[in-house]
C-alpha cells in the first residue's frame, strides 16, 4: 500500500505505531502457522521416538521387523501423541474462548474451574457406574464432563453478573475449582476400587493409556467443535471491541454467547474426560501465540492458537515422560513450570500499563 | 402501528417512548420526529437521562413502553443486519483494542458489508481510507489504538461509525474530550455529511452554544418527561435554559457573571 501524502515518509516509527502494509502482516501470519505445524510436527516425532524404548528414526519409518517395536509404537505411542495433539490444541482454543468471552487474558478452563467441574461429573459418573460392574464409554465420559463443565461454568457466570473486576472474577472460579476437586477427592478416596486405581492417575492428568479408541472420538468431537469456532471469527472479531459496537454492527450477542460457553464447555470437556484437568495452557498457549502473531485477530488466531496448543503439550508430555523415566510425572506439573510464569508476566504487565 | 400518525413523512420517529433501567420508567412519553438529514441534540442536566434515551433508541437497551421506527419499520422487528446498515453509534464507554492500529479498528465499522469470514475487499479498504481523510485522523492511522489520546479515540469512533455508511449516526457526547479546534471540526463533518448524504444525526451535547449552532431540532431532557422539542429558535428563546439548567438568579450559581453566561448563549442570534 502506498504511504499517504499525510504520512511523510521521513517520519521516524514511533513506539506506539502498528504499521506494516497488509500484505507484510498476511506473511508474518502465513510464517507463524507454518513455523508452528513444523514445531508440532516435530515434537510429534519426539514423542513417538523418545521413551522408555528408544526408537530410531529409521525403526519408526521402515522397521517393520521387531514386533514389540510395532506395538510400543502402535498401541501406545501413537496414539497417546496423537491425543496430546489433540486435546492440546483443544485446550489452548477453550482458554482462547473463555479469554474472548470475558475479555480477561488470564480466564482458562482450569483458573475458572470449569476443568475440575467436568471432573467432578467424571469421577461420580466412573465410581457410580464402575462399583456396579457397567464399562463406561468414551461417548458417555465426555457428555458427562460436559455437563459438569456446563455446571460449573454457569457458576462462574453468576458470579461474574456481580463481579466486573478481573482478578475476583478469576478468584471465584478457583473457588469454584477447590470445590469441585475437594468432592471428586472424597468419592475417589472412599471407592478404592481395582478398578478406580486408574482414577487417580488421571485426577491429577495425565495423557498416558490412551487407545486408538479414544482417540477416534476425541478426534472427531474436537475437529468439529474446532471448525465451528472458527466459522465464529467474524462475529468474535467484532466482539472483541466490546458488546455495544459488536451488536451496532449487527451481531447476536446473545447467540454468540451461548456458542462461545457451549463450545469452550465441550472442548474443556474432551480434555477432562481423557487427560483430567490440565493447568496453565489454556492461558498460556493462547498468550504465547498472540505475542508471536502479534494480532488478535480470530481469523489467525485460532488455528495458532490450536498449533500452539498442540506444540506446548507435546514439548510438556515429552518432559513429564522423560524427566524422571521410568516414573511419569503428571503432565499439570510440567505444564504449570512453564505456563505460571507466563501468567505472572500477563499479570505484571497489565499492572505496569494501568498504572502509567 | 395502527397510529393515526404518518410514520413515513418522517425518517426517525417514536411513539410513546419509554425508557429506562431494570423495567423502572426513567423517561416517559419521549415523543421524536425527524425527518431523513436533520441534525437532533439532545440536552440537559447531568442525570436527566440523555444517554439512557440514545442507547434505548440504538437498541442497545429494552425500551419499557412504546416503540420506535425508523420509517416504517419498528426497532426490535428489523433484522439486526439490516438496522446495522442504517444505523451506527459512538458512546462513552471506554473501548479497548488489543493489538490494533487506528486504522484497524475504523476498518471494524465494514462489518455488515463483509462476507462470513469478514475479509475487507478493495473497496471497503478505499471507504475506510476516505472516511480516515474526512475525518482527520489519516495522519494516526497507525497508532496503536490504545495509546492514543481519549480525544484521538474518539475521533477514530466517529471515524468507525461512519466507516459502517449508515443513515442515521447516534452520538452520545462525542465532543466531550475534544478541544475547541476539532470540536468544531467534528461538527463541520455532521453537518457535511447531512448536506450531501442526507446523514441524519441524533446526539447529546454539553456544549449548548454548538447545540444551538448547529442542531435542526433539540430535545430537552429534565425530570420524568420531555421538558421541551423543537427547533434552537424555540429551544433558545427567553430564559428556557435557566430554568431547564435552575440557573435563575440566587439559585445554583452564586455568582453574577456566571449566570449571566446562559443568558448570552440564548440572547445571541
Amino acid at each position: 500500500m502506498a504511504e499517504r501524502s499525510q504520512t511523510p515518509s521521513w517520519r521516524p516509527r514511533m513506539p506506539g505505531t502498528r504499521g506494516g502494509s497488509k500484505r507484510n502482516r498476511t506473511c508474518r501470519y502465513i510464517t507463524v502457522l507454518i513455523l508452528l505445524g513444523i514445531g508440532a510436527l516435530l515434537f510429534f516425532i519426539l514423542n513417538i521416538c523418545i521413551g522408555s524404548v528408544r526408537i530410531t528414526l529409521a525403526e519408526f519409518v521402515g522397521q517393520e521387523g521387531n514386533e514389540t517395536i510395532t506395538k510400543i509404537l502402535w498401541d501406545i505411542r501413537l496414539p497417546r501423541a496423537a491425543a496430546v495433539l489433540i486435546l492440546g490444541g483443544a485446550l489452548s482454543l477453550a482458554g482462547y474462548l473463555l479469554q474472548t468471552f470475558f475479555n480477561n487474558p488470564i480466564a482458562g478452563p482450569f483458573v475458572l474451574g470449569i476443568s475440575s467441574g467436568a471432573k467432578m461429573a467424571v469421577a461420580l459418573v466412573m465410581v457410580f457406574l464402575m462399583g456396579r460392574g457397567v464399562g463406561v464409554s468414551s461417548f458417555a465420559m465426555i457428555l458427562a464432563a460436559f455437563l459438569g463443565a456446563m455446571l460449573s461454568m454457569g457458576f462462574v457466570l453468576l458470579a461474574s453478573r456481580k463481579i466486573n473486576n478481573m482478578s475476583m472474577l478469576v478468584v471465584s472460579g478457583v473457588m469454584i475449582g477447590y470445590i469441585c476437586s475437594a468432592v471428586t477427592e472424597l468419592v475417589v478416596t472412599f471407592a478404592e476400587d481395582a478398578d478406580i486405581v486408574n482414577l487417580h492417575n488421571w485426577s491429577r492428568g495425565s495423557f498416558s493409556g490412551m487407545t486408538w479408541e479414544n482417540v477416534e472420538v476425541m478426534a472427531v468431537v474436537v475437529s468439529i467443535t474446532a471448525f465451528a469456532v472458527f466459522l465464529m471469527s467474524k462475529p468474535l472479531a467484532a466482539y472483541q471491541l466490546g458488546v455495544v459496537y459488536a451488536r451496532n454492527v449487527g451481531v447476536n450477542i446473545r447467540l454468540l454467547r451461548a456458542c462461545i460457553v457451549i463450545f469452550s464447555s465441550i472442548l474443556s470437556a474432551c480434555i477432562v474426560a481423557y487427560a483430567g484437568p490440565i493447568s496453565f495452557v489454556g492461558i498460556a498457549a493462547p498468550h504465547l501465540v498472540k505475542k508471536l502473531l502479534n494480532t488478535v485477530e480470530p481469523i489467525w488466531m485460532i488455528p495458532a492458537c490450536f498449533l500452539g496448543g498442540s506444540v506446548f503439550c507435546l514439548f510438556c508430555d515429552l518432559l513429564a515422560k522423560t524427566m524422571l523415566a521410568p516414573t511419569e510425572l503428571s503432565i499439570s506439573t510440567v505444564t504449570a513450570i512453564f505456563g505460571a510464569p507466563v501468567v505472572l508476566w500477563i499479570m505484571i504487565k497489565r499492572r505496569k500499563e494501568s498504572h502509567v | 402501528m395502527s397510529k393515526g400518525r404518518n410514520m413515513k413523512e418522517y425518517y426517525f420517529s417514536t411513539n410513546k417512548m419509554c425508557v429506562g433501567y431494570d423495567n423502572k420508567p426513567l423517561i416517559r412519553e419521549v415523543e421524536i420526529t425527524l425527518p431523513k438529514g436533520e441534525i437532533l441534540s439532545l440536552i440537559g442536566p447531568n442525570g436527566a437521562g440523555k444517554s439512557t434515551v440514545l442507547k434505548s433508541i440504538a437498541g442497545q437497551l429494552q425500551l419499557i413502553g412504546g416503540a420506535v421506527y425508523f420509517g416504517d419499520d419498528r426497532l426490535g422487528e428489523m433484522k439486526t443486519s439490516e438496522l446495522a446498515k442504517k444505523m451506527s453509534v459512538v458512546f462513552t464507554q471506554k473501548v479497548t483494542a488489543e493489538m490494533k492500529n487506528c486504522r484497524d479498528v475504523v476498518a471494524t465499522g465494514r462489518y455488515p458489508y463483509t462476507g462470513w469470514f469478514g475479509v475487507l475487499s478493495g473497496e471497503d479498504e478505499r471507504i475506510v481510507d476516505e472516511v480516515m481523510e474526512l475525518t482527520h485522523t489519516a495522519e494516526i492511522r497507525h497508532q496503536e489504538f490504545d495509546k492514543i489520546s481519549d480525544g484521538q479515540k474518539q475521533r477514530v469512533m466517529l471515524a468507525r461509525a461512519i466507516c459502517q455508511e449508515p443513515e442515521l449516526v447516534i452520538l452520545d457526547e462525542p465532543t466531550s474530550f475534544l478541544d475547541i479546534r476539532y470540536k468544531l471540526d467534528f461538527l463541520s463533518i455532521l453537518q457535511e455529511l447531512r448536506d450531501k448524504k442526507g446523514l441524519t444525526v441524533i446526539m447529546s451535547l454539553h456544549e449548548l452554544e454548538l447545540a444551538k449552532l448547529v442542531s435542526d431540532k433539540i430535545l430537552c431532557l429534565k425530570g420524568e418527561f420531555v421538558e421541551r422539542y423543537g427547533t434552537p429558535e424555540e429551544i433558545f428563546e427567553s430564559d428556557f435554559i435557566e430554568r431547564l439548567f435552575d440557573l435563575k438568579e440566587g439559585g445554583f450559581l452564586k455568582n453574577e457573571k456566571l449566570s449571566g453566561y446562559i443568558r448570552q448563549i440564548s440572547s445571541q442570534p
